[in-house]
């Protein structure tokens, strides 16, 4: 039995992503909110295969997404284009879902990033949450959230 | 020096960049690589003292870029900027010829640690 990602661990490991890119100076910092204050306008996302399965989701409302490619690429707000927003959320998925990997049980591989627009609600039906966590950052929502996927949909995929 | 950074997100070539110039290391020729064959292309065409790469990319992986450079006989010092350091992977790394492997996310201190003895 192997001990799944905890909310906590999200934590811990957007705090560091959010120290080394996104708030640098410690002026602008992800801050918990609960689920129902949320808005996931975009959604980075990479999967895991292997001995676990499943998800990990950076979800953003629109706001959320072009702070995050701004901070990033180091321009402008106004400068941010359609590509930078998905560039960013895909490597802000990869970043985290990589780290997230570290806790995972061996062997595990890391899909490259996708991302979609309209939030992440029904995009992966055969699953379940592990863990999520619920954030604002610039008064704009951020969620991280581990999805694995369920035994039904790997016997499914097997036939 | 000349750098190749191989990553297939524009951002985290942006970001490798910048942290690059805060870490102290100004002045140097940047060749960027957005896949793992243009990784390979490019340090074969270009000839850079020092390849920055990712692990998970398109068309070929970081270490397999790895292994075929040295395949060719190519001995270009080389490390990788990556989202996943499991053990595993730093065996892998390590046993293809890599310097060094930094996870993601990084800062300046992380950069100076893993390249002071190249570009120092």
């Amino acid at each position: 039995m192997t001990a799944n990602p905890t909310e906590n661990d999200l934590r811990v490991i957007a705090e560091q992503v959010w120290s080394s890119y996104l708030d640098v100076d410690g002026s602008k910092p992800l801050l918990p909110v609960p689920a129902a204050k949320v808005v996931v306008d975009v959604t980075g996302s990479v999967s895991v295969t292997g001995a676990w399965r499943g998800h990990v989701l950076v979800g953003c409302s629109d706001g959320a997404s072009r702070n995050a490619a701004a901070a990033l690429l180091g321009i402008e707000l106004d400068e941010v284009t359609d590509d930078d927003v998905a560039d960013a959320l895909g490597e802000l998925a990869n970043i985290i879902g990589g780290n997230v990997k570290s806790l995972l049980p061996e062997p595990c591989a890391l899909s490259l990033p996708h991302v979609h627009v309209e939030g992440e609600a029904g995009r992966y039906p055969a699953s379940t949450e592990v863990c999520k966590l619920n954030g604002t950052w610039l008064e704009e929502s951020v969620t991280v959230s581990v999805l694995e996927s369920t035994a039904d949909f790997a016997e499914a995929s097997a036939t | 020096m000349k750098i190749l950074i191989a990553d297939d997100s524009r951002v985290m070539r942006q970001i490798v960049t910048r942290t690059l110039r805060q870490a102290g290391y100004d002045g140097h020729d940047l060749v960027e690589a957005a896949d793992g064959q243009e990784a390979l292309d490019k340090t074969m065409a270009e000839k850079p003292d020092l390849v920055l790469s990712d692990w998970n990319m398109p068309h070929l992986t970081g270490v397999e870029v790895l292994r075929q450079l040295r395949a060719n006989g190519v001995q270009v010092p080389f490390g990788f900027v990556t989202s996943e350091g499991t053990p595993e992977m730093r065996q892998a790394a390590a046993a293809a010829g890599a310097l060094f492997l930094v996870t993601k996310p990084f800062t300046a201190d992380t950069f100076r640690d893993a390249l002071d003895s190249i570009l120092g």
